[in-house]
This record gives C-alpha cells, structure tokens and sequence, in this order.
C-alpha cells in the first residue's frame, strides 16, 4: 500500500543542505498498525509529511497504492490527501473560527458532497468520537482530548484507507490519549492502515511493527 | 459544492469579523475623506466659476475717459464720451462683434406703495439680459424689443429692490414710481452669486427700456456699451477695433489707453480659469496622495491578515483544499470588506454632501459659505475612485493568497 524506494529529503538552509532522510526504503501493507520511532531530529515527521503527501522527496519513489506519487500536480495530491488519506496531528490543527461540526464538514465539502450526505456523515462521525453535543462548540471552547477527537472525526471524513498520526497523544494527559489510541485501535481492526509517529515506547507498543529511524536512516 | 463553498468562506468572514474590522473601517474612512474633498474642492471651484460669470460671460464693457496723450494738434486732459448712436455705428462696421448693448444710468428715487429708496437706475436694451446674465425669476421676464421700440413704461428689479418695496409680495405687474414716472414691473432678477460690478451688485438695480430711460433722463450721453464678441479669441481684436474707430470719431490716439475705459471680462476670465485649473490639479494631487496614504495603510493590512492566517491555509491543504478553493476564497473576503468599507463611505459621503447642500446661502454680500456649503457630489471620481482603490486592494490581498496557496502545505502549516 505504501512503499518508498531510495527516499532522500534534503532541506537547504542558509547555503548548509540537511539531509533530513538518506536512503529510506520501506513497505507498509494494507491494515497494517506501524509505528515510527526515533530520537528528535531523525527525520520521522518528515518521514511522515511525504507519507501524507504534505511533502514531496527530493529524490527516491514513493508507491501510493501502486502510484507514483512524484509525478502529480498540487491538485492532484490535494485529492488524495482528501480521499486516502486522514491526518490527526499533535496539535490537533483545527480551524479555530469553524465549530467542531464545520471542521468535520470541510473535508466532505472539498469532496463535493452534497449537503445531505455531509449532514448524515457529520453526525455520524462526531456521534462515533462521541462529541455531537459539542457541535456547535469552537476548538477554544473544548478539552485537548475533545479537539483531537474532533480532528480524528474529520480524519475519516471521506472514509481514507490510510490514517497518519503524528503524536497524536503528545498533548494530551493520559486519559485522553487513552481514548485516542482506543479509537485508533478501533479503526484499525476495522481494516484500516494506521501509521503512528510517536516517541513513547507504551504507545508503539500497540502498534503490531515498529520502524526505528535514526539520522534518517532506518535501523 | 459551488454555492455551500462560498457559503462556508462567508460563514467564516463572518467569524473573524472583528479581526478585518480595521481594515474595513480604513476603507470606510478613505472613501470618506477623499470624496469629501474632492466634492468639496469641485464645489468651491464651481461656485467660484459661477460667481465669476454672475457679471457676464465673455463680455467687454467700454465706458468713456480722458485722452492721455497729445493728439491731431488737441491737447491732453480732453473728456470723451460716447452717445446712443456709437452702438449702431460700431455694430456695423465691427463684424467679429455678436451682440452689442447700451447702458445709462442715474441714481433716482424709485417708490411703491408708499416706501421710496434711492437706487441705480439704468436704460438698456433687451440685448442686456444675455449679457450681463440677467435671469428673471419665474413668472416674470426681463425687458423685450418691443418695450424699447415702443419706450412702454416697464421696468426691471434687481431682488434686494423687490424686497426692500413689495417685502414678500409679488411685484410683476405691480406700479412702482421713478423719478415721478410711473412704471410697471415685468419682472425680477433672480439670486446669482456676482463677484465682481460696478454701481453695486445687479440685485440692487433697476432697469427700463433704453428709449423710456432717455425720457425722463436729461443727458444726452450714453455711459456704457456691452459687446460680447462672436468667439472668445477675438475680444482682442474687437477691443482694438472700438479704439480705432471711436478715436477716428471722438479724434483721440487709438494707442491711447486712458481715453476709453475698457474692461474686458474674457481677459480676466483666462486668467481666472488658470486659478481654477490650478486648484483642481492641487486638489487632485490631493486626493491622490491621500488615497496612496490609505492604499498603503489598507495593503498593509490585507498581507498582515493573509499571512497571519498562512497556517490555516496549510491545515485547509492538509485536509484536501485545491489550489484554486485557497485563492477563491481570499478573493471573496477581500470584496466583502472592499464592498462593505467603500459602500459605507460612499453612503456617508453622499448624505454628508446633499446635506450641506440643504444649508441656505446668503446672495447678499460674499459670504465664505456661498463656496463652501455646495460641494458637488460626482459620480465619475466616485468611479474612478473605485477603480484605483479596488485595483490596489485586491492586488495586496490576492498577491499573498496565491503565494500562500503556492507553499508546500507543510510549510504553510508551519509557517509562524
């Protein structure tokens, strides 16, 4: 489902070129629960955005369900990250003037769902992560555990085969990252694939593979 | 997905209202300020022009003088005056001159009804009126050919002499006595803002026909003839020709300025429409100045929020937002708050100016109110108003989205 052939990343800085990620190859199959590991600076969030289409290698391929990713245009990464692909993020990135439902409804929107059907999966979702009386809140006005459950809602908006979790429980007490991991174990056992980056040994280890980074390098 | 789109990006305009509320009010503040000038400036000029005009337009007044100069074996010092017959004799041999009117006057007392003040009164011909912008007011007119072929007993009034004989009431048709001869009044001049004269302004006047004039008066010369030359380029030349041919007649040195005085309005008109070209072009320069001081106050803000909002602009592209929504959507807040700052300026500015314009003037005097409390309200600098601030506001609120929407979505989501 995911495979990286020779992925390099090299960000340059001021003249300095930092090798982010050397030579990353790796598979990660369908229904898979992998977790990515390593100290900071190893290059696991970059590892990461290529996953999700939020950054393109500099060299290397990278196979989306059997399609070069390298070759498509903004656009056309756009969709995917829509339709294949659902983000939780450490910081949760919710649009701080859209309520907890118009956050969840802004993927369906730039799917061209029609307003029915965005009504129906809204409620569905924010029902599912348990927060529909919370709708009409603003992220400010909710817990941390309540915005990522929010932003996990709007994760599966269009019902992606890939969810991407970057520390999704990095701010979050332990209560609340329990109720994400639990809510991401759940999806998983639904047969979706769950990438994780995450520093916390307790939390990958209910990951079913661990992928170790170092100096971006596997290890 | 065409129609909710924009419905959500409205939605949310609404949200952070408070936070484009500056930039809306410097909008709403620039348009004021600049329409307001330049209707203002307009306003003054135009009144200026038309006060200029209150006398006449592209007139030449020649009265009588002193010979200055030596000449044909007579002396200095000699007196010349015109007679009645000078305007027939100059209107046929002056083609270039289009209409030609005589004027005398002497100060009498004029009565009705009891009330007898002393004021100017003149004999003239119909031709007067076209010269020397003489406008009845409704329901009334001023004297016609007939009344000077016929010398009926019919008079002109200036306003202020209306008032001060017949108070409120309407004077046309009513009896008024001069110098012991009765005459009827056919009309009153309207109010008109007058800036320059001789023998006070026109509302204070009283004019009968030429040949009724010469009745009651006992002098046999004419003080004044008005000519307005059939173009303005050849007032010069009209001028000249009076000189040659009177001095022929009178015997005095056509190059002799002081023998005849001549006042020629279309002179001092070139000159004055030089001020009033000057002040528009400074208030033009004006406005454009202040509309730069704005535009830049205004792109300013439009980047500050653009930027400011880079990170969301990311978490939009994370989620799956084109290119196209990202940029779509900073057009559509940018004409919210153009169309909403302009229109409340637009709005103030017009009800500001068409209330001053409520004001009453005096046309007594020369009160600084008479220029500046009509202020002209246009819609074609409104329009090209629009056009340069629009210009400027969409460029520094769309230039800033397309680059935005032109970064990797990771680094607008980490953009700080």
């Amino acid at each position: 489902m995911i495979e990286f052939r020779g992925i390099k990343k090299v960000y340059h800085m001021g003249g300095h070129a930092l090798e982010a990620l050397r030579d990353v190859s790796l598979n990660i199959s369908k229904g898979e629960f992998v977790s990515i590991m390593g100290p900071s600076g190893s290059g696991k969030s970059t590892l990461m955005n290529i996953i999700g289409c939020l950054d393109t290698p500099s060299e290397g391929e990278y196979y989306l369900e059997g399609r070069n990713v390298a070759g498509l245009t903004f656009d056309q990464l756009a969709s995917i990250r829509n339709r294949m692909l659902g983000f939780v993020f450490q910081n949760f990135n919710l649009l701080p003037y859209a309520t907890a439902w118009e956050n969840v409804e802004l993927p369906l929107l730039f799917n061209g769902k029609n307003a029915k059907k965005r009504r129906e999966r809204v409620a569905e979702l924010l029902k599912a992560v348990g927060l529909l009386d919370w709708k009409e809140h603003r992220p400010s006005e909710l817990s941390g555990g309540e915005q990522q459950r929010v932003a996990l809602a709007r994760a599966l908006a269009n019902d992606p085969p890939i969810i991407l979790a970057d520390e999704p429980t990095g701010n979050l007490d332990s209560h609340s990252g329990e109720e994400i991991m639990s809510l991401l174990g759940k999806l998983w056992k639904d047969g979706r694939t769950i990438v994780m980056v995450t520093h916390d040994d307790r939390i990958a280890a209910r990951s079913e593979r661990t992928i170790r980074l170092f100096d971006g390098q596997v290890a | 997905m065409n129609l909710t789109l924009p419905r959500f990006f409205l939605n949310e305009f609404r949200k952070r209202r408070k936070k484009s509320a500056l930039i809306t009010f410097a909008l709403f503040w620039g348009t004021l300020s600049v329409l307001l000038l330049l209707a203002f400036g307009r306003g003054m000029t135009s009144q200026f022009r038309t006060s200029f005009s209150g006398l006449g337009e592209n007139l030449i007044m020649i009265s009588g003088g002193q010979t200055s100069k030596v000449h044909q074996g007579l002396p200095k010092g000699r007196r010349i005056r015109m007679v009645p017959t000078d305007v027939q004799y100059l209107k046929e041999r002056i083609p270039e001159i289009a209409v030609i009117a005589p004027e005398s006057y002497n100060g009498w007392p004029v009565s009705a009804r009891g009330k007898e003040i002393n004021r100017q009164v003149h004999g003239t011909t119909a031709e007067f009126a076209g010269l020397r912008t003489q406008i009845p007011q409704p329901g009334g007119r001023f004297l016609n050919p007939d009344d000077v072929a016929k010398g009926r007993k019919v008079a002109f009034i200036g306003w202020k002499v209306a008032r001060d004989l017949f108070g409120t009431e309407d004077p046309v048709g009513q009896k008024i006595v001069v110098n012991r001869v009765p005459f009827t009044v056919v009309g009153v001049l309207q109010k008109k803002l007058q800036d320059s004269m001789y023998n006070g302004p026109d509302a204070d006047q009283v004019y009968l026909p030429f040949s009724s004039f010469s009745q009651i008066d006992s002098q046999p010369y004419l003080d004044r003839i008005h000519i307005q030359p059939r173009e303005i380029g050849l007032s010069m030349l009209v001028e000249e020709r009076v000189r040659a041919l009177l001095g022929r007649m009178y015997r005095f040195d056509s190059g002799d300025k002081y023998a005849l005085s001549i006042w020629n309005t279309i002179e001092n008109a070139k000159e004055a429409g030089a001020i009033f070209k000057g002040i528009e072009i400074f208030l033009g320069i004006m406005g454009a100045l202040t509309l730069l001081i704005g535009a830049v106050g205004v792109t300013n803000l439009m980047y500050a929020i653009v930027r400011e909002r880079t990170q969301e602009i990311g978490i939009k592209m994370a989620i799956g937002a084109r290119r196209r929504v990202i940029v779509q959507q900073f057009i559509l807040e940018t004409l919210f708050i153009f169309l909403k700052g302009t229109f409340w300026g637009f709005i103030t500015a017009f009800n500001l100016v068409h209330l001053v314009r409520l004001i009453p003037i005096s046309y007594e005097g020369f009160g600084i109110e008479a220029y500046l409390l009509r202020p002209v309200f246009s819609l074609e600098i409104f329009a090209i108003f629009l056009g340069i601030v629009g210009t400027l506001v969409f460029l520094s609120g769309i230039f800033p989205a397309v680059r935005a929407s032109r970064l990797n979505p990771i680094e607008a989501l980490r953009y700080e």
